[in-house]
């Protein structure tokens, strides 16, 4: 479960970027009061346009961002006093997730199962388990940096799991990816909700939000333009299509913020 | 976890070429090569500087006196060949093009002034850029001069040794260990200085810039592990690395001398023996870690704030001069460790190796190179965790 109330982030703007943005404003408020719950083996799902805060959110969430202010719960935990403790409880797979390239499959899975304080026998038996469901073993012991995208996207996925966490947080998985490779994340993250564990995702992909989510939530300039349930978004549509209602949501938002 | 993040990282370093091309590769290289260098050009140039035939010009009488000396002068002086030119423009011209490399004028009253016993003047035109041929035309006039006075003495019926009021004999009380220790000893830990530079330099970038760049970072961050933990963990390898890189040099050396034989010089071969022990190991370690550390903790601020290997690299190679310039402290005579000089960031280390070398050392002043160099690498090291600690550093 993640509870997320009134969530602020704000970053002091140096003079360079001051100049860049072209404003005089010394600090830039990424997000601004944003409230939500996602709820175990639920899919929520994140959405805004390039800039909304949706990447600053689920950084927040994963405690790589400290909020400005507001309050966060990740599976009970406060994740803004207790960090190190939310993070048990986190997996976290971003589309533009680099891995060690000089290393192989079987080292890095190993190296983050450590991090995790993942125990030896737990982490066999979990390698084996994600290795078959994943079809790894064959690139097991291949340097990270001679492997196709969509093996580096199984082992990216298999190092998010390797300790079994309770919330899953996607930024834009399948960004850059091709269908096929894509497709592997789509399959995580149907497991993930049938296991029951809490899955929240960003994207701006309409088609993948209508597959999979079942809650979601928009914002746009750092603010909440929607939150609810999917089918209470698909009832009060107001276009045709998902894609046409989200923009006009946006743009509505701009009409009235000018 | 920081053992299993130093663990990982240093798999990941050792399994770069680059890295491994500064920290190994060219560090125990450069002793053999340069050494190799040195040996090569000064056995050859020595050897042409035997075998070579000093072409002499000169202006003057056939019968000059001086003249007459220098053609009867055994060949142990050196090879010449003597030939006489019309005037003394010619004979200038003759050594600026080369055609001789001494041109050697004398007034036609030459002989008479020498009867007389009064000074025969004497014009010897060379080029200074020609090493050496200053001073080969000094050692052939001093002879024959020496020669013209022993008649003088003759002629006048003089006692030679009446003439000499104080008997001057200068002796030198400085051990050979101590002489190359102060004279030559800066190169060494300049190499040091140098390479332990540069062996932090990449991993430093590609640990911390590198991980940005590659979007490795974020995961990193996300794991139950406090950044300060992340920080010691990478940092550990980059002083690892720099320290290896030195080490590799000594290494290079110890191959230079002991197995390649490149040092002939029995004194200098006495003095790296003397120093290549366990103790001064050990003190050079001693000197080099906090120096290594001091080193990481300037350079991993740039590398966290950079967002690119190239930015980095373009930030750190000035840092690099920076460093090296002070390190070339060493090679200037004269300069000691004292109580000031200790109190200045890798001045100090330079001073203390030569010291160490010569034999020299006060302990005192040891101490407080160290201390300083701690202080420093400690600041260093805050500076980084606060660097690394703001999120906007560390993520893109």
């Amino acid at each position: 479960m993640i509870e997320i109330h009134d969530l602020r982030k704000e970053f002091v703007l140096s003079k360079q970027q001051q100049k860049e943005l072209n404003t005089t404003d010394t600090i830039a408020t990424a997000v601004n009061g944003v409230s939500f719950n996602c709820q175990p083996g639920r899919v929520f799902s994140l959405l805004g346009p390039n800039g909304a805060g949706k990447t600053t959110t689920l950084r927040m969430i994963s405690t790589i961002f400290k909020p400005t202010s507001g309050t966060i719960k990740i599976a009970g935990i406060d994740a803004i006093s207790n960090p190190k403790e939310a993070r048990k409880k986190i997996g976290f797979l971003t589309g533009s997730t680099g891995l060690y390239a000089r290393l192989t499959p079987n080292e890095l899975i190993k190296y983050f199962a450590d991090l995790y304080g993942v125990a030896n026998d737990d982490f066999q038996e979990r390698k084996e388990y994600l290795y078959s469901l994943l079809g790894m073993h064959d690139f097991q012991g291949k340097r990270i940096g001679k492997l196709s995208t969509g093996m580096k996207q199984k082992v990216s996925i298999c190092r998010t799991m390797i300790h079994d966490p309770e919330v899953i947080v996607f930024d834009e998985p399948t960004s850059g990816l091709d269908v096929i490779t894509a497709e592997n994340i789509i399959e995580l993250i149907r497991n993930c909700k049938e296991q029951g564990k809490t899955v929240i995702f960003s994207s701006h992909i309409m088609s993948e939000v209508d597959l999979l989510c079942d809650d979601l939530a928009i914002i746009h300039k750092g603010e909440m333009l929607f939150n609810g349930q999917m089918s209470d978004f698909k009832s009060q549509m107001q276009t045709d299509n998902l894609t046409e209602e989200f923009i006009r949501i946006v743009k509505s938002s701009n009409t009235i913020s000018a | 976890m920081i053992f299993t993040i130093f663990k990982k990282e240093l798999k990941d370093t050792l399994r770069d070429r680059r890295t491994l091309m500064m920290m190994l590769v060219i560090p125990i290289l450069i002793f053999p090569i340069i050494l190799n260098i040195f040996v090569t050009i000064s056995s050859s140039f020595q050897e042409e500087a035997a075998n070579k035939t000093l072409k002499i010009g000169v202006v003057g009488k056939k019968d000059n006196y001086f003249f007459e000396k220098l053609q009867s002068l055994p060949e142990i002086h050196g090879k010449k060949t003597i030939s006489f030119y019309a005037d003394s423009l010619t004979l200038k011209k003759a050594v600026q093009d080369d055609s001789v490399q001494l041109g050697m004028f004398s007034l036609d009253n030459f002989n008479e002034m020498m009867s007389e016993k009064t000074p025969a003047e004497l014009i010897v035109f060379h080029n200074a850029t020609e090493i050496g041929m200053k001073e080969r035309g000094e050692a052939y006039v001093d002879y024959i001069e020496n020669i013209a006075l022993q008649e003088r003495y003759l002629d006048l019926n003089l006692n030679q040794t009446q003439l000499k009021p104080i008997k001057t004999s200068y002796s030198n009380v400085a051990s050979s260990k101590e002489m190359i220790g102060k004279l030559a000893g800066g190169i060494l830990p300049y190499i040091f200085i140098a390479f332990g530079f540069l062996g932090c330099m990449y991993p430093a970038i590609d640990l911390f810039t590198g991980e940005k760049e590659r979007g490795t970072i974020e995961t990193l961050l996300t794991t139950p592990v406090a950044r300060w933990q992340i920080l010691f963990g990478k940092m550990g390898v980059v002083v690892l690395s720099g320290l290896l890189a030195a080490s590799a040099a000594l290494f290079g050396l110890f191959i230079s001398i002991e197995v390649l034989n490149l040092v002939e010089n029995e004194e200098l071969l006495n003095v790296v023996h003397g120093i290549l022990n366990f103790q001064f190991i050990v003190l050079l370690f001693s000197l080099l870690l906090p120096l290594t550390v001091f080193f990481a903790g300037i350079m991993i601020p740039v590398a966290v704030y950079a967002k690119s290997f190239k930015e980095a690299q373009s930030i750190i190679t000035p840092i690099n001069l920076i460093v090296v310039l002070p390190a070339m402290v060493g090679f200037f005579p004269g300069i000691e460790l004292t109580a000031l000089t200790a109190c200045i960031p890798v001045v100090n280390i330079v001073l203390a190796t030569k010291e160490l070398i010569a034999g020299t050392l006060d302990y005192s002043l040891l101490a407080l190179s160290f201390s300083v160099m701690m202080i420093l690498a400690i600041i260093a090291v805050f500076i980084s965790y606060k660097r690394f600690d703001k999120e906007t550093n560390v993520v893109i």
